[in-house]
């Protein structure tokens, strides 16, 4: 039994960093109507940029970590001028090209100036963790899951009970409209880059200590990030989060009860079966057409 | 001065010539109405006024300025508000929502103010009092219209350009919609008004304007319209009367 609950502790853990991702995906996706395949080198940029503060230029931990984080509020506005803006009156096809792009531009660049050897991150807290029983709870799992709820809880707070987060809804349902009640739609969407970026940056450096830090790990997050939004369904916050979580606790248990080599092909498991049995994902979209 | 003015402005879709040197005028205070059948180019005249579409050739001045070059935002924030045809509510947030939004151009007002606001049009907006806590999309289509005028009106326009608002809704809808157009009215707002609905039109309006295929062919008072044969047979569906006329 202490093993289940063990398990369940990483697989929320991990889960965890998946719904950041996820939720910045559902973000972009409701506001440009568009998948951006660079989200998962938010999270890379982001781990990146804590190793240049924190480990090459030595500056202390919590400062290098809120400097990422400034960081990655200028990268989501210059990915938003750069790959979404030039293209927002075309149709979806060009913009998702353009992300995929970006995407390559990005990690090779990133190879370009680091080389592929994997990066190592220290954790951000002192501690290492505490035993309740004979359940280990580790410190980064704890921050993991302790900084996603806070961000889950400001931005429902954020969207249900802020004028400004009501304009961002509508926004995301419809652009000319809101435009013509006087809303800066450009304005709208240049802030959801800015917060999806941020989001995603914050997992990159959350998670950075318990995976290498490598090109590679943009790719690996977003594509479990992706497949947490189909499971959740894409057009619904609380599905990004619950189908991140979900999507955790499935491969951690899938690799301590069945494989660990096939750890990554659960994800993907699950995610062909809900694309065949249940393609609208659980929450299915929350506004349906009307007859 | 009138309040807006548009000077023979020509809009393009492609190859498609949607208005065809089009020049008319509202005077502060009236109620103008905009007919003719489909694809005469009513819409895209509004369209056109509120900077979704940008005209090809011409002008049009409002207070005597020229809005050439403004985007939709920015002339809404000159007091001039477009409730499109098809209504367009957000379909995710809900009636009293949809109609806060309204306000998104007026600026310096606080929340709680826009909240008041917005609580103060079920006064006029009776009928979808219950419904103000409704997502947008589980609304009828007419409690939706009634939803999409009162979030216009939450942008306190000078002008309020409104496109069909009693198209395909029952009699009794109709004539709702155009007891709240009287109360505008009496207001003292200045609306220009398309309508297919002739009759309908007439009765509030001022004047009235009848285009035809992007040109604009009649023009005058309400009963002038009425009781121009040509107008009725040709534009406002007196087809019968005319040929048994003839």
């Amino acid at each position: 039994m202490d093993m289940v609950f063990q398990l369940l502790f990483q697989g929320i853990g991990i889960g965890s960093v998946y719904a950041l991702v996820a939720l910045g995906f559902v973000l972009i996706f409701r506001a440009t109507n568009v998948v951006n395949f660079a989200q998962g080198e938010f999270s890379m940029v982001a781990a990146f940029l804590m190793v240049i503060f924190s480990v090459d230029l030595e500056w202390p931990y919590w400062i290098s970590f809120l400097l990422s984080l400034g960081g990655m509020a200028i990268y989501g506005a210059l990915f938003n001028l750069g790959v979404y803006f030039p293209l927002r009156h075309r149709t979806y096809l060009p913009v998702i090209i353009s992300t995929i792009g970006a995407s390559i531009l990005v990690s090779n660049s990133t190879l370009a100036l680091y080389g592929p050897q994997p990066q190592v991150l220290q954790p951000l807290l002192d501690f290492p963790g505490f035993n309740i029983g004979t359940v280990y709870l580790d410190a980064q799992y704890l921050l993991i899951i302790g900084l996603t709820v806070v961000l889950v809880a400001f931005q429902y707070w954020f969207f249900e009970h802020t004028l400004l987060g009501k304009k961002l809804q509508a926004t995301s349902q419809d652009k000319e409209m809101a435009s013509l009640l006087g809303i800066p739609v450009a304005t709208m969407i240049m802030l959801t880059f800015v917060y999806s970026a941020m989001i995603g940056g914050l997992a990159g450096i959350l998670v950075a200590p318990i995976l290498f830090v490598s090109i590679h790990m943009g790719g690996t997050i977003a594509l479990k990030a992706f497949a947490a939004t189909i499971i959740g369904g894409f057009g619904d916050v609380a599905g990004a989060i619950i189908g991140g979580l979900a999507l955790g606790v499935i491969e951690t248990f899938g690799a301590a009860y069945v494989s660990v080599p096939y750890k990554d092909g659960f994800a993907f498991l699950v995610l062909v079966a809900f694309l065949v049995f249940r393609p609208q994902g659980i929450f299915g979209e929350r506004v349906a057409e009307k007859a | 001065m009138p309040l807006i003015e548009l000077k023979d402005v020509s809009v393009r879709y492609g190859e498609i010539e949607a208005l065809r040197g089009v020049s008319l005028s509202v005077e502060a205070g009236e109620v103008v109405t905009l007919l003719g059948g489909n694809g005469a180019g009513k819409s895209t005249t509004l369209r056109a006024i509120s900077g979704l579409t940008k005209p090809a050739s011409g002008e049009i001045l409002y207070e005597g300025k020229s809005l050439t070059g403004l985007g939709p935002e920015e002339i809404v924030r000159m007091g001039i508000a477009h409730v499109p045809e098809g209504r367009r509510v957000f379909p995710g947030l809900t009636a009293h929502e949809n109609i806060m939004l309204g306000a998104s151009n007026r600026s310096g007002i606080s929340k709680e103010q826009i909240d008041q606001e917005a609580d103060a049009m079920f006064d006029l907006f009776s009928d979808i009092r219950p419904f103000q806590h409704v997502l947008g999309w589980t609304l009828s289509g007419g409690q939706q219209q009634m939803v999409a005028v009162a979030r216009g009106l939450m942008a306190k326009p000078k002008l309020l350009l409104l496109d069909e608002p009693s198209l395909g809704f029952a009699p009794v809808i109709v004539s709702k919609v155009f007891d709240i157009i009287k109360e505008i009215r009496r207001r003292g707002t200045t609306v220009l008004l398309v309508e297919q609905n002739a009759r309908m039109g007439l009765s509030v309006a001022d004047r009235g304007y009848v285009l035809e295929t992007g040109r604009l062919v009649v023009t005058g008072k309400p009963d002038e319209l009425w009781n121009n044969e040509d107008v009725r047979a040709a534009y406002l569906g007196g087809h019968a009367r005319a040929a048994a006329k003839a």
